[in-house]
């Protein structure tokens, strides 16, 4: 009976807090909070797309009407060296970059990995480079690399094959590994902080057993450790293809794409086409190309990032 | 027989413990050199920008440069104050990333407590799109923003500049309140709404008031993403006296006269907040921007 008159009560109160939450919750509620977000992207990113799809269609010359140019646009990005050239550079620097940025980022993420005094500092340092602004950056990397009186010449001097400063940003391979260096530099400590968080959820059981087991410290690191972040590496790995994709500014203020195009990415091919030579609607066909393989990009991260959620249930 | 080994053992055991004390040291002696050699790399481009403006311009001008300063000499700063505009550039970031940092923040809370506290149709559509619009590349749509923007007046301006990179760092201010949001239990929520609180009381009540350091930094990022972007400023704004910082810093690298110690015065200036902030909220803003996707 109690019982009974329990369960009737239960359900009742049930069904009236079912009642209040639906009345506290009407179904359109998430909806009217997600869709200032959605209009305001709309206004400011999807609506931008669509021109910039649109003008890609059109040609367009200073102080003259638009006019429509069908395919044109996109039969001289096939026939341009010029813009595969671009394509090659802009493969090769994040491939160059994720390499670097994600390589010693591991390094130094296993070297901190342990409690020693002064853990704190080290860390807070590792926060400098990637918070440090791009601006800044460029002013410092120009005068580091400058070739009178630049402090890496003294450090470069001291290979023996190595007689006078090298003009490091007017070498077509010097500017392009300095550009990769400098964007590694900005890049792997972030990459770092993050696979030390990684490391930190491996299971100590586990090393603990590998270590009774006899293995070596290597053997541990490779059967252990690895597989356990190898997925954080993955994403970051992802992470630093997009990153090195966007990146402008740092290009742009060190080379300005140069000397002859070594270091020039289709963002900074972009932006002299369209600021430099005023080519808008060129500019914008090379856009359409960019955005394809920015969509290629975040499509692999979506993929692994779903991949993951499911793997983390 | 008994007696004959005993002190053999103890001799060995000596020898044995001291090459031990001696590995182990030697040991930890290389891994606190990796340790130095990690933040040397990390550290020294920073530590030359530094030396390099404290100390008098005859010590920069020289080859082989000394590697750490011997006098120091502040007149960089001044000389830097006297002779370009920086506070106007400095008030002019100020203002600009305040507009965008207040219009992110905003939109920001209504995005994450709609994709943490409620269940509906198209969350996931939502959420990829706030992804694909996180991952898009500023360069990729300068040319129409650049052409929509001069038709509506909008250039020049720099309400007009902050709504463009508001766009821009929004869906990470929305992954960083999101995070936050999710470490709230379930529970705490639906005990709130069992008492009668409807959704904006249990969000301005409950779940912003535990958030806190999550929206602080939000603020933090959408502040200094606006703070240091250079590709919209540059192309948005011509006019000296709307100049914000990263585009004046970046106008001093092309006047060749510019003194070394002064142009980097002037970097390092407009470097210290970020720096300092980030160093206090990073470990917020490192789950934001990797989209929550890295657990523990």
């Amino acid at each position: 009976m109690t019982t009974r008159a329990e369960t009737m009560t239960a359900t009742a109160v049930d069904r009236a807090l079912e009642g209040q939450r639906r009345r506290r919750l009407p179904w359109l509620l998430p909806y009217l909070l997600a869709l200032p977000i959605i209009a305001y992207e709309g206004v400011f990113i999807l609506y931008p797309i669509y021109q910039g799809l649109r003008s890609s269609f059109f040609r367009q010359q200073i102080g003259m009407p638009e006019e429509w140019a069908g395919l044109a646009n996109y039969e001289r990005l096939l026939g341009d060296t010029a813009f595969w050239g671009v394509m090659g550079t802009t493969i090769i620097y994040m491939v160059a970059v994720i390499a670097a940025a994600i390589g010693v980022g591991l390094g130094s993420a296993l070297v901190l990995n342990r409690a020693f005094r002064g853990r704190t500092l080290a860390r807070a340092m590792m926060t400098m480079p990637w918070s440090f602004p791009d601006v800044p950056t460029v002013l410092v990397f120009l005068w580091i690399l400058n070739p009178s009186f630049g402090v890496i010449n003294v450090f470069a001097r001291l290979l023996p094959w190595i007689e006078e400063n090298p003009t490091w940003l007017l070498d077509p391979r010097l500017a392009f590994v300095s550009v990769v260096g400098i964007t590694a530099w900005k890049g792997f400590p972030f990459y770092s902080l993050v696979i030390l968080a990684a490391l930190q959820t491996v299971p100590s059981e586990l090393l603990e057993a590998a270590k009774i087991d006899g293995a070596s410290p290597r053997q541990a690191f490779f059967a252990v450790t690895l597989p356990a972040i190898s997925p954080t590496l993955l994403l970051l790995t992802v992470l630093a293809a997009i990153f090195s994709f966007k990146q402008f500014t740092l290009i742009w203020l060190l080379t300005g794409g140069g000397p002859s195009g070594a270091t020039e990415t289709i963002v900074v091919r972009i932006y002299s086409t369209a600021f430099r030579f005023y080519d808008f609607s060129y500019a914008a066909a090379l856009g359409v190309a960019g955005f394809l393989l920015a969509l290629t990009v975040s499509l692999v991260f979506l993929a692994v990032q779903r991949r993951q959620d499911m793997e983390a249930g | 027989m008994a007696t004959a080994p005993a002190p053999v053992t103890v001799a060995g055991t000596v020898a044995m413990t001291r090459r031990r004390r001696l590995a182990r040291t030697a040991r930890r002696v290389g891994y606190y050199l990796l340790v130095i050699l990690v933040c040397a790399v990390t550290f020294s481009p920073i530590y030359w920008m530094i030396v390099t403006t404290i100390r008098p311009v005859t010590a920069n001008l020289r080859f082989p440069p000394q590697l750490w300063p011997t006098a120091i000499d502040l007149s960089a700063f001044r000389a830097l104050f006297d002779h370009e505009p920086i506070e106007q550039w400095i008030w002019n970031s100020t203002l600009l990333s305040l507009m965008a940092t207040l219009i992110c923040v905003v939109l920001a809370v209504l995005g994450a407590y709609t994709l943490s506290s409620m269940r509906w149709r198209g969350r996931g559509a939502f959420a990829i799109f706030l992804l694909m619009t996180q991952m898009l590349p500023e360069a990729l749509i300068i040319v129409p923003i650049f052409k929509i923007y001069r038709d509506l007046g909008l250039r020049e301006s720099l309400p007009g500049l902050s709504l463009i990179d508001a766009a821009f760092v929004l869906p990470i201010g929305v992954w960083i309140l999101k995070n936050m949001f999710d470490t709230i239990p379930k529970e705490v929520q639906e005990a709130a709404r069992v008492d009668g609180a409807g959704p904006f009381r249990v969000l301005f009540q409950i779940v912003l008031p535990l958030t806190l350091p999550g929206l602080v930094a939000v603020g933090v990022v959408a502040f200094f993403y606006t703070w240091n972007e250079f590709l919209f400023a540059q192309s948005m704004i011509g006019d000296d006296g709307l100049k914000p910082a990263s585009v004046g810093l970046a106008s001093m690298i092309s006047m060749l006269d510019t003194p070394i110690e002064r142009l980097l015065a002037a970097g390092l200036i407009f470097a210290i907040p970020p720096v300092i902030f980030y160093v206090v909220m990073q470990r917020y803003v490192i789950a934001g921007i990797t989209a929550g996707a890295v657990k523990g």
